[in-house]
């Protein structure tokens, strides 16, 4: 028996194609777990199989405890916020809010002030007579999670809830969202594909490829002890450069910012040749060529370096990681 | 100049449409030796509504009773069977594909001519004793609309977001109250569309209705309209009068559904 939420060897098939392939995850109560993945990974198959919105073709789902594998959607006390917000278009937002609570025969007086609650809270109270086509991106946005919100679900599921709205609100919908889940503390399943929205949001983060989780860990670990290349290079941008050691079975990875740069010689350095230098405003990045190695860099705001410049660089010694180029596992340091 | 040459088009478009309907008005306002006249009295003439009268005279109240129960009964029954398969082939998962399948065949009743089925349909209809009743056509003009029903909603059901009946599904509601609450109300234009088109099938059929009714008890507008044409004479003013009038119901129904049949005809087309 365990709160929150456990996914016991997931396996989902879409003809002969595996798209979920023996996931295991367990979530505590009141976590928050991003699955972080390229589009394709399976990240979303995963998320609708624990919605009730796929079944799986093995392993079990539990939360709180109960066994929920074979539960309709409705019956799971699950909610979840879609990409596309799925507002009913008929309703008015108060309608839209309410719908979970009518469906559940809960009486008009209470919806109505469960309603006016939740959408006080998420500051859409003088929004609530009209239709979802007369709101902005981002008022539907919170209208999706209001209506998530209001029946108190065991668990949140959502579906790049924030790739709809352009870049600025995403980051402010970021925060909003990581202060609302603290606050309510219920289990939550957030899918992207955004590594800064993994990040910032997760407790823990497990990161998918072709249906399989890579790596399940906290955002500091999945940064600074990359599982294995696939991680290393998904997480972090600019990538962390992996290089392939000559004369080992070996992988070396390391991170741009833990490339050191000399414009003169230093002793054990290596030389190379700028190949181009991108200036992002608060830091330059800086692309260098050494025989057939391409590393990229990462120097302090207007550090600027011609094109072919000769440069000196080394790899912090503490910081290379270290991946079997077999298994691309990370190796023990 | 460009401008001259659309209207001219669309006026002679006008023209050739409104010709027969026009004809049809004057002939049933005109008296008896006007309808003749040579020269044809185009527009001027002494109006005369004896051929109201004498429509209304005889069984005509009751064709058009019958046309309005038959009429309306058959969409209703095709909608109550129609809908439903129509959101079942466009929303569960059927093995092998079989909606496909299932929705080809469904349609491919409707690619044959209908007269070639006059005959078997004749014969179970005798069978089953409802020759001569209105509860045999309704349950012919059902089947001869549901095909037509099922690929419409199909269409208008396929246009809504799959994801707001999923969300649905997770705020509690079931199968059939995510149809009744949610997908119904957003394909009401397609609906309403859809029941024009089967009302005036229902409403203009002549041939199933001739064959299948022998007596005045089941008869329809069409065939009692024709019966107008008899051994001894063929009256013109009584049978266009009862044309008019059997205009009148879909042309004012159209009109009062206009704003979703334009709707639900480009539903298809432009995401709503």
């Amino acid at each position: 028996m365990s709160d929150g939420l456990e996914l016991d060897r997931i396996t989902k098939r879409f003809g002969t194609r595996e798209a979920v392939s023996g996931v295991s995850l367990a979530a505590k109560d009141g976590e928050f777990i991003v699955l972080l993945g390229p589009s394709g990974c399976g990240k979303s198959t995963l998320l609708r199989t624990i919605a009730g919105l796929e079944a799986p073709d093995e392993g079990v789902i539990r939360l709180a405890g109960r066994d929920i594998t074979h539960r309709e959607a409705r019956d799971r006390d699950i909610a979840m916020v879609f990409q596309s917000y799925a507002l009913y278009p008929h309703m008015s937002i108060a309608e839209n809010i309410g719908y979970p609570l009518k469906v559940r025969k809960r009486g008009q007086p209470e919806i109505a002030r469960e309603v006016e609650h939740v959408a006080a809270r998420l500051g859409l109270t003088s929004l609530l007579k009209n239709l979802p086509r007369q709101l902005s991106g981002g008022e539907r946005q919170r209208v999706a999670l209001a209506r998530a919100i209001i029946r108190r679900p065991k668990a949140f599921l959502m579906d790049e809830p924030l790739s709809n709205l352009d870049a600025r609100l995403r980051v402010e919908m970021r925060a909003e969202l990581k202060h609302l889940q603290h606050e309510l503390r219920i289990v939550t399943l957030y899918v992207t594909h955004d590594q800064a929205e993994a990040m910032t949001l997760a407790h823990r983060i497990a990161v998918m490829r072709d249906g399989r989780v890579q790596q399940y860990d906290t955002p500091s670990n999945v940064y600074h002890r990359p599982a294995n290349t696939f991680v290393a290079g998904f997480v972090g941008s600019p990538s962390m450069n992996l290089i392939e050691d000559p004369g080992s079975n070996v992988t070396l990875g390391i991170r741009p910012e833990d490339v050191e740069l000399s414009r003169t010689e230093q002793s054990g350095w290596t030389q190379a040749r700028v190949y181009v230098t991108e200036e992002m405003g608060n830091e330059t990045l800086v692309v260098l060529n050494a025989g057939a190695m391409r590393v990229t860099a990462r120097a302090g705001a207007g550090s600027l370096f011609d094109f072919d410049a000769p440069v000196w660089f080394r790899f912090r010694p503490d910081k290379i990681h270290r991946f079997d180029r077999g298994s691309s596992l990370r190796l023990p340091d | 100049m460009k401008t001259a040459l659309k209207y001219a088009a669309a006026g002679a478009a006008l023209l050739i449409a409104i010709a027969p309907v026009y004809w049809l008005v004057t002939i049933s306002l005109k008296r008896e030796i006007d309808q003749f006249a040579y020269p044809p009295a185009w527009f001027v003439f002494e109006p005369t509504l004896e051929h109201y009268s004498d429509a209304f005279r005889g069984s005509f109240t009751a064709f058009f009773l019958n046309s309005v129960t038959l009429a309306t009964g058959s969409t209703i029954a095709a909608l109550l069977v129609g809908v439903p398969a129509a959101y079942g082939l466009a929303r569960f998962d059927w093995p092998r594909n079989w909606n496909e399948n299932i929705a080809g065949w469904i349609l491919s009743t409707r690619m044959l001519p209908p007269i070639v089925t006059i005959v078997p349909l004749f014969l179970m209809l005798r069978e089953a004793r409802l020759l001569n009743s209105l509860v045999g056509l309704t349950i012919v003009y059902t089947a001869f609309n549901l095909p037509f029903v099922v690929w419409m909603m199909r269409g208008f059901f396929d246009e809504v977001p799959r994801e707001i009946e999923e969300a649905a599904m997770l705020d509690g509601e079931t199968a059939v109250g995510v149809l009744l609450r949610i997908v119904l109300p957003l394909v009401k234009p397609g609906l309403a569309a859809t029941a024009v088109f089967c009302l005036i099938v229902a409403w203009n059929e002549f041939l199933f209705a001739l064959i299948l009714t022998q007596t005045e008890s089941a008869m329809t507008l069409p065939v009692g309209i024709a019966s107008r044409v008899t051994q001894y004479e063929i009256k013109w003013g009584a049978m266009s009068a009862a044309g008019v009038v059997a205009m009148l119901p879909v042309l004012i129904f159209a009109s009062v559904a206009q704003r979703y049949l334009v709707r639900g005809l480009s539903l298809g087309a432009v995401k709503g």
